[in-house]
């Protein structure tokens, strides 16, 4: 164990796109742990050390899969893709809002009148697991193909295709003749790791593998930005905005992306983090194979970060000047905004404390959030984190040098260990989420992380300058009114025993490290 | 138009061979969860990969209606979250631990495991193992892998666990008003909450008392009410029948099936008639409730008249739900305002043998001259082109037709069936004799303005 772990300081960062699919992230990072509760400075040192071990809860909670946790959703919405999911039927229940995914964008902020999206599952049986689905696969990728012409054909794997040993590969080299749509095999049985990171991983596996083009030129005002669901319209707009001021074209991938905008991202300046832990594997693929530089650090929420992120940007794209003007501009119209803002969060608490926030989710938007709460001035006793590895020592060095200390329980959708520390940390601002659990219950305020990708409203934003802005008016409107979660503390019963909350360990749980 | 002359296209749908684009309905698995999570008190015990509760979560509430977590759903769901180890060695000692700690933490009156297609592949004995806390509380298990089949299976499936290992084995002493309600599957039929709520009102008014086994305070307590029942109603061409069979077998107990949720007073009369004549309501019990009830609704009736002659009188139109759903929506639209039914399709796989009942509920007895078409039909792609060049006004349908309304046919949307990602549903309902004006008051919301 040790030795993969040291070993995982110095990770090998080759990417291999002779294999049908990625490391699981476990492997590729060194180590990825979904059970921590301790000082953030402590994990970083345990991790150098070696010191992290994986250990398994006697009590688990649905907290996702490499399929689901929103793989479909997402590669769903590739607009002249189309999606297969090779799996039993309700493997994709959840993509079926695909022809209302963006529909409140209205279409002079720049969603295309004709966006229309589709998906087939290959809805695998008893007989199937029997006499295997492949078959059924070659079928529906004919099917996709006759009914969408599309450019694009993705076949996202299950539990039981991994399990029953569905050859995917020997169907896609046997059909793809018969089809002009490249065929774009992502390796996501929900079985096969037990950190959801590694559907990332899997997902631009599959595409720099079958789908990245060689450069045919270098596009040298393109800047690659992979965008999570997480991230809102008004995000995308305002990135497109900022960057335009600079001369340069932001490439959204692989939300609401074409098949070309995937193919091309070879021919880009750079790659630049939304979320970095989400899109690692993909900037170090582009840059061994294609030579695409990409930075990890920082995200552009708050004030200093966008400022340094754009900076970067600029860096790589020879636009060191025209950056400065952008900055100043920027600062200029939403600085007054900000410094009103953080004056009220000053003067929140009466007795001139810091407020406190707990928020925070993937390791990704940890490293974005965080930073942006230290500039607002409010403390950080505590951070959700779904899950650590490798990938991440340096950045949280990095980050815990700007904002200080604060404890870290690193759980993925845990709803009891969720609720334990919601109630124990008693924060002023809790940002939450439906897959927190009883969360919802308290005499304090709540809202949530963030909106989601669909929605076009300033009022959700986060991004940039703006929706730094954006984002601190919306958490002090939260704490406006506490009637919501009051009523249901109140009025509804909570589901985890007493004890729960009256014993100290969130993972009273955690069995030993096997 | 007569009968002979109305196209029926009654395509063979084994949906087990077929691949789909975006059926309307997840796997057993999916279903028996959605159960679980509406029987109050119980908690969901997924022995299955990590994602499964997850995938359903999103699935079955927020895209049955917008419905939230609650206290057992989303995060909060147990799970062995099964991975390549558990396929090797078996996943057995998992479920274990996580049911043993889940007793420990969680209040619940009821334990349900929900096996997925992991266990059921390698093998694991969940039987065996729920039998080792069987002492300790209440626990039962269901026989839903993903790939057995969808959540109206789920469904059943979850009603057969219940009768198998939660009921007793000899039939208790009937309670002569009491009756179950069976074919209303929880999240999958959308309306299923304010759907139970009123036909419990409804039947309270004759002096039935209606055995409400989702959505009621009274979750593990109302499931043993079950032998209880004098009679069970089925109110479903073919879902529930498994279980009131299973139930005439172990206590007797007889059943009748209405093959839909009545909307609107015509329905729901015949309803009460025909389920009270079963049980012994007396006549005048019933003439004098169903009269007044009636006079109620035809009173609110009457005064939707000027918005519904000025703005869209005669109109054509069309129904994609599930059969219950489709067929009381149906009949309303058809029977007492007036509409032209051009095209059903029927979303839920009822098997053969029920898909005359269906055609004949769809298309017989109604007062329209045109004769709606009857198309079962899964995959979504098929039903958009089925739907193409038609002359309907209104489609009443899921949630992902809404924008292809507007677009592609020209008319105007309402969701009543599932997925339903567009509207709030918690307690909303058609059912009964406020449900057919409650239809219009929704239909009517869609279009209506100053003229």
């Amino acid at each position: 164990m040790h030795d993969t772990i040291n070993h995982s300081l110095d990770i090998d960062q080759s990417i291999n796109l002779e294999e049908k699919t990625c490391p699981n992230r476990e492997q590729r990072a060194g180590f990825a742990i979904k059970a921590y509760y301790g000082n953030a400075s402590q994990l970083v040192k345990d991790a150098k050390e070696g010191h992290l071990e994986h250990k398994d809860r006697a009590f688990e909670q649905s907290g996702g899969c490499i399929l689901n946790f929103f793989t479909t959703v997402r590669i769903s919405t590739i607009q002249d893709g189309v999606m297969i999911v090779h799996a039993p039927v309700g493997c994709s229940a959840l993509a079926t809002g695909y022809r209302e995914t963006f529909r409140a964008v209205p279409v002079e902020l720049g969603r295309p009148q004709n966006v229309d999206f589709h998906w087939l599952t290959t809805n695998l049986s008893q007989k199937d697991v029997i006499f295997g689905g492949k078959d059924k696969l070659r079928k529906a990728i004919l099917e996709a193909e006759k009914r969408h012409s599309p450019k694009s054909i993705f076949i996202l794997t299950s539990c039981v295709s991994g399990i029953i040993g569905d050859d995917i590969e020997g169907v896609v080299s046997s059909v793809q003749p018969e089809v002009k749509a490249k065929i774009v095999p992502i390796h996501c049985e929900g079985h096969r790791s037990r950190v959801i990171q590694t559907a990332y991983d899997a997902m631009w596996h599959g595409i720099l593998r079958y789908l990245v083009k060689k450069p045919e030129k270098k596009q040298e005002d393109l800047v690659n930005l992979p965008s999570m669901l997480s991230y809102t319209w008004a995000d995308r707009n305002y990135m497109i905005k900022l960057l335009g001021k600079m001369g340069l074209r932001a490439n959204f991938i692989p939300e609401f992306s074409t098949t070309e905008q995937l193919e091309t991202m070879s021919e880009a300046a750079v790659t630049a983090p939304l979320c970095p832990t989400f899109s690692d594997y993909l900037a170090r693929g582009l840059e061994q194979d294609y030579g695409v530089p990409y930075f990890t650090y920082p995200s552009p929420m708050g004030f200093a970060h966008t400022d340094e992120w754009l900076r970067k940007i600029a860096g790589y794209t020879g636009k060191e000047e025209i950056v400065e003007k952008v900055i100043s501009e920027e600062r200029k119209l939403w600085e007054p905004e900000i410094n009103i803002l953080k004056e009220k969060f000053i003067k929140l608490k009466p007795d001139g404390s810091k407020p406190t926030v707990l928020g925070a989710i993937g390791q990704g938007r940890l490293l974005t959030q965080n930073p942006f709460f230290h500039e607002m001035g409010l403390a950080l006793p505590a951070t959700f984190c779904l899950d650590f590895d490798g990938l991440a020592i340096k950045d949280f060095e990095k980050m815990i040098e700007e904002v200080g200390d604060f404890k870290v329980l690193v759980n993925t959708f845990q709803g009891a260990e969720q609720a334990h520390i919601g109630r124990n940390v008693n924060p002023d601002f809790y940002l939450t989420c439906p897959m927190k659990g009883g969360s919802y219950k308290r005499n304090k305020s709540i809202t949530r992380i963030h909106a989601l990708r669909g929605d076009p409203t300033q009022w959700s934003a986060q991004i940039g300058y703006a929706g730094s802005v954006a984002f601190a008016n919306f958490m002090l409107q939260s704490i406006n009114n506490k009637a919501f979660p009051k009523t249901l503390h109140d009025k509804t019963a909570d589901i985890y025993k007493d004890w729960w909350y009256k014993q100290p360990n969130p993972l009273h749980y955690l069995e030993e490290a096997q | 138009m007569s009968i002979e002359q109305t196209q029926i296209t009654q395509e063979s749908c084994n949906d087990t061979e077929s691949v789909i684009e975006a059926p309307r309905y997840s796997c057993s698995l999916g279903g028996a969860y959605a159960c679980v999570l509406e029987t109050t008190g119980a908690i969901p015990v997924f022995h299955s990969g990590g994602g499964c509760g997850f995938a359903q979560w999103w699935a079955l509430s927020l895209g049955a209606g917008e419905i939230g977590s609650g206290r057992t759903g989303g995060a909060n769901a147990l799970c062995s979250s099964l991975l390549e180890e558990h396929v090797v060695f078996g996943g057995e000692k998992k479920l274990r631990s996580l049911i043993k700690s889940g007793i420990e933490l969680m209040n619940g009156d009821l334990f349900v495991v929900i096996p997925g297609c992991i266990p059921a592949i390698v093998g694991d004995d969940v039987a065996s193992v729920v039998s080792e806390f069987k002492e300790q509380v209440p626990i039962i298990h269901t026989n839903t892998s993903g790939f057995v089949g969808n959540s109206y299976d789920g469904y059943e499936a979850y009603l057969i666990a219940v009768i198998e290992q939660l009921l007793p084995k000899i039939a208790p002493e009937k309670q002569n008003d009491l009756v179950n309600i069976f074919g209303i599957a929880p999240r999958q039929h959308v309306f299923w909450g304010g759907d139970l709520q009123e036909i419990k009102r409804t039947f309270e008014k004759v002096g039935i008392k209606a055995n409400i086994l989702f959505g009621e305070l009274e979750g593990l307590e109302n499931l043993k009410k079950i032998p209880y029942a004098t009679h069970n109603i089925v109110l479903s061409p073919w879902l529930g029948i498994k279980a009131a069979e299973k139930l005439k077998e172990l206590y007797g107990t007889e059943y009748t099936v209405f093959p839909f949720v009545p909307v609107g007073p015509k329905e729901t009369t015949r309803f009460l008639y025909q389920v009270g004549e079963k049980i012994g309501i007396s006549k005048e019990t019933l003439k004098s409730v169903t009269e007044t009830e009636e006079k109620k609704a035809y009173r609110l009736f009457e005064f939707l008249g000027d918005i519904l002659i000025l703005g869209m009188p005669s109109a054509y139109y069309a129904v994609v739900a599930d059969s219950n759903a489709a067929i009381g929506i149906t009949r309303y639209l058809t029977n007492e305002v007036g509409y032209l039914p051009e095209l059903v399709i029927i979303t839920d796989t009822p098997p053969d043998e029920s898909r005359k009942t269906i055609i004949k509920e769809l298309t017989e007895n109604i007062e329209s001259d045109i004769k709606p078409e009857v198309i079962f039909e899964v995959d979504s792609h098929k039903i958009r082109n089925l739907l193409k060049n038609r002359k309907f006004m209104f489609l009443l349908a899921s949630s992902m037709e809404r924008f292809l309304a507007a677009e592609e046919f020209h008319a105007i949307h309402l969701s009543v069936s599932y997925p339903t990602w567009d509207r709030l549903l918690l307690a909303r309902s058609y059912m009964g004799y406020r449900g057919g004006t409650a239809l219009i008051e929704d239909m009517v919301s869609k279009y209506a303005g100053p003229m």
